[in-house]
């Protein structure tokens, strides 16, 4: 650490830019000397050296006053308490200094002749000898023990702080907490005063930084951002000569944030510990961060579930508000044609069918309405099984015979057409839209020809009319929602026929188009759905057995 | 058969729906109960012994499957489903769990009278032990496992007359897809519906004078078949035009 010399530094020296000439010379030849100090004992301090020689001047003051009471003999064997407090409180260098100066106070004041550094006897040589080592020896052993027990109590002291960190982030539920918990973290255990988080959401315009951020500094972090350059960078500040890391939070996951810390001035060694610590910090933190990610998501499809649910449920009242009065309605007249009186009147009877069909065309509306809505709404997942198309085609026609009456309808299809493995709902709901679309835009009593045919992987379903026909324009637009033929604004319908049967053709896998000669030459709308392999022996064969 | 007495227990919570029902069996001659809900329509079930039940699918206070459940715990009387186009999996589900058949609303009357005189006719058979089912040409001999077309007996591979048998049983009324399947092919096979549509193009090939376009062994799309069986019940509402095809 070099508090010691910072210390100096932010008392006397002043910026050698801004110093004037005079004093300037003196303090460069302070400045070498510390400076010299500095690089060969990184912990050397001022003030413990000066309270050592203190020390040693106190117990020098004291043994002379026993000495004239009482004559000791071995007086450095006392020289060594103060050498010792000094290791063990300020380390080896004050140590050493008070050992030079217990040295030279004994021979000074206690060893004959007295006030001279002289020394008459060879044995009080060898005495004072042997005291440096001693006092050397166990000073360097006090020392080592004190920094033993300051390493452990720093890294208690960090473990507690990083247990708070972590405590803290567990409770974190928003990315600003774990901003927070971030910056606090750092600044209180590393110490380094300036910590910038750059907020995820305008990664463009930090929105709390400190002052004095340096423009360096923040130009790799927009350098950051920009995603130029993801790597962990230190880089010296110029002016203060403070070292700043600048680094994501989250490696891969730039939308966390960037961090720079102020480190101060570091060696290269002490730079390295604490990147280690940072890095260990920030690995929590980003995988709290990670996590709320998670739970935002978990979070965003409940909600979507509840919307969709919430929809479902609307659905089921509108279909069932509106299908129970039209239930009533149709039931009623069904009823109502039984009745004797009504029988016999054919206007009555006439009237009754037209209550019924238009009951029967109002429930048609309702299902598109809500097929329309499910296909906007959600992804249409057929519940594919294995359907002979002969059914799918007898029971669309019967569904419509009052729409397709007045109409020739021919159905033509091969007695060994391969099964298809479709929802059969949705395709007798496709086919009905296609065979109801050519009913109507085809002349009373024309003919419709339904036609089936097998190819290599695929069934093809026609529809053929003789009626008006597409432009090549109306081609291109038939399959779009609401999309109504300008020719014919007669023609009731509300355009949702084709765009609703293309939906359910493609949720069964297959595909759906038009061709027509051109207009009044009729039109072909062909269904072709997948053939899916099977076993048509083993079919077989399990229906013989 | 005798229509007077029959008594229909119309479970609904809908009362313009047990309106109509109310005045379509009265002039049917079967006089009618209504319940709205539920509990009241067991309760009706268990005290005044209906002849048949029509169970509309959603009532507020309990699952049709679990009124199933409890009523066929004791009871066989016959049981019609009101349902709805979308509720494809909980007709399946209630004709599984012993519904005899179902109608979609809206319906005609004459449709719905057409089930329910075939559930009736399936209960009465299996309390009486009837040997010959009709539906139209055919005539299914249960006694002599015979099948005849016409009055000309034909013949059918063992599958072929067990389809017929099951369909027989419930002639008038669907059986799904699975109850066929679990029959002919074992409960492992409930799954293998191209089995059965396979099954069935052969019969119709048999039986049907137009196998293209059957008139006997209905299909009910994504449910089951029926065994159709005219019944001249009511008027259709297009009584004279049916100039299809």
């Amino acid at each position: 650490m070099t508090m010691g010399f910072r210390w100096w530094r932010r008392r006397g020296t002043p910026d050698p830019l801004t110093a004037r000439p005079g004093r300037a010379k003196r303090d460069e030849f302070y400045r070498a000397i510390f400076r010299a100090a500095a690089t060969r004992f990184p912990d050397v301090k001022l003030f413990p050296i000066i309270t050592s020689i203190g020390l040693i001047a106190a117990t020098t003051a004291a043994l002379k006053l026993l000495h004239s009471v009482l004559p000791i003999d071995h007086v450095t064997l006392v020289f060594l308490v103060p050498v010792m407090i000094c290791a063990a409180q300020w380390g080896l260098v004050p140590a050493l200094v008070a050992t030079l100066v217990a040295v030279a106070a004994a021979d000074f004041f206690f060893y004959p002749p007295l006030y001279t550094f002289n020394v008459d006897d060879p044995r009080d040589i060898i005495d004072l000898v042997l005291f440096s080592c001693v006092a050397v020896v166990t000073s360097e052993l006090a020392v080592r023990l004190r920094n033993a027990v300051q390493a452990a109590s720093r890294r208690e002291a960090e473990v507690r702080d990083l247990y708070a960190f972590s405590r803290r982030l567990a409770a974190c539920t928003k990315p600003a907490d774990i901003h927070a918990a971030i910056r606090d973290y750092l600044s209180s255990s590393l110490k380094t005063p300036a910590i910038l988080i750059v907020g995820a959401e305008k990664p463009a315009q930090p929105p709390d930084e400190p002052l004095g951020l340096p423009d360096e500094i923040r130009a790799a972090a927009a350098d950051l951002f920009a995603g130029r350059n993801l790597e962990p960078r230190v880089i010296a500040e110029p002016r203060g000569r403070h070292v700043w890391l600048v680094r994501p939070v989250a490696p891969e996951e730039l939308d966390f944030g960037v961090i720079a810390v102020d480190l101060g001035t570091q060696t290269s060694s002490g730079l390295d510990a604490i990147r280690q610590r940072i890095d260990g910090a920030l690995a929590d933190a980003a995988a709290t961060l990670a996590r709320l990610d998670v739970a935002r998501l978990i979070e965003d499809a409940r909600q979507r579930a509840q919307t969709d649910l919430l929809r479902k449920a609307l659905l089921g009242a509108v279909s069932h508000d509106l299908r129970t009065p039209l239930a009533s309605i149709v039931g009623a007249s069904t009823i109502l044609v039984a009745a004797p009186s009504i029988r016999q009147d054919p206007r009555l009877r006439a009237l009754l069918e037209v209550l019924h069909d238009e009951a029967g065309h109002l429930n048609d509306d309702i299902q598109n309405l809500l097929d329309a809505i499910r296909i906007t709404n959600e992804t249409v997942q057929a519940q594919a099984e294995w359907v002979d198309l002969a059914d799918v085609v007898n029971a669309a026609i019967e569904r419509r015979r009052a729409r397709v009456a007045n109409r020739r309808v021919d159905v033509q299809l091969p007695g060994d057409l391969p099964l298809v493995k479709v929802e059969a709902r949705l395709i007798e709901q496709a086919f009905g839209h296609v065979l109801q679309n050519a009913a109507k835009y085809s002349p009373l009593g024309s003919p419709i020809v339904v036609r089936a045919a097998a190819e290599a992987d695929r069934v093809v379903l026609s529809v053929r009319d003789e009626g008006i026909g597409l432009t090549r324009e109306e081609i291109e637009h038939i399959w779009e929602r609401s999309f109504r033929g300008a020719r014919h604004p007669d023609v009731n319908g509300t355009g949702l026929g084709l765009w609703i049967a293309r939906a359910f053709v493609v949720a069964n896998g297959g595909t759906i188009e038009a061709v027509s000669a051109g207009p009044r030459c009729g039109t072909t709308i062909s269904i072709a759905l997948p053939v899916v392999p099977y076993e048509t022996e083993e079919a077989e064969e399990a229906c013989d057995a | 058969m005798p229509r007077s007495s029959h008594v229909v227990l119309v479970i609904d919570d809908e009362q313009q729906i047990r309106r109509f029902l109310r005045a379509g069996f009265e002039i049917h001659s079967f006089s009618v109960l209504e319940a709205e809900s539920a509990g009241e329509g067991l309760k009706a079930a268990m005290l005044r012994s209906p002849d048949l039940i029509l169970l509309d699918l959603g009532l507020p206070d309990m699952d049709g499957g679990e009124l199933l459940e409890r009523l066929r715990a004791w009871s066989d009387v016959p049981l019609i489903v009101l349902s709805v186009r979308a509720d494809e999996h909980e007709k399946v589900r209630l004709l599984e769990l012993g519904a005899d058949d179902y109608v979609v609303k809206p319906f005609g009357m004459a449709e719905l009278l057409a089930r329910a005189h075939a559930a009736m006719r399936r209960h009465v058979r299996s309390s009486v032990g009837t040997p010959i089912v009709r539906a139209g040409p055919l005539s299914i001999d249960f006694v002599n496992r015979h099948v005849s077309l016409d009055g000309k007996r034909i013949s059918l591979t063992r599958k072929e007359y067990r389809l017929l048998q099951l369909l027989g049983q419930h002639a008038g009324n669907v059986v799904t897809h699975q109850q066929l399947l679990k029959e002919i092919w074992g409960a492992g096979h409930v799954h293998f519906t191209q089995y059965l549509r396979i099954l069935v193009r052969k019969l119709r090939h048999k039986i049907e004078a137009d196998p293209a376009n059957p008139t006997i062994v209905a299909t009910e799309l994504g449910v089951g078949y029926r065994l159709a069986q005219p019944e001249p019940a009511a008027p259709p509402i297009h009584a004279p035009e049916r100039a299809r095809v």
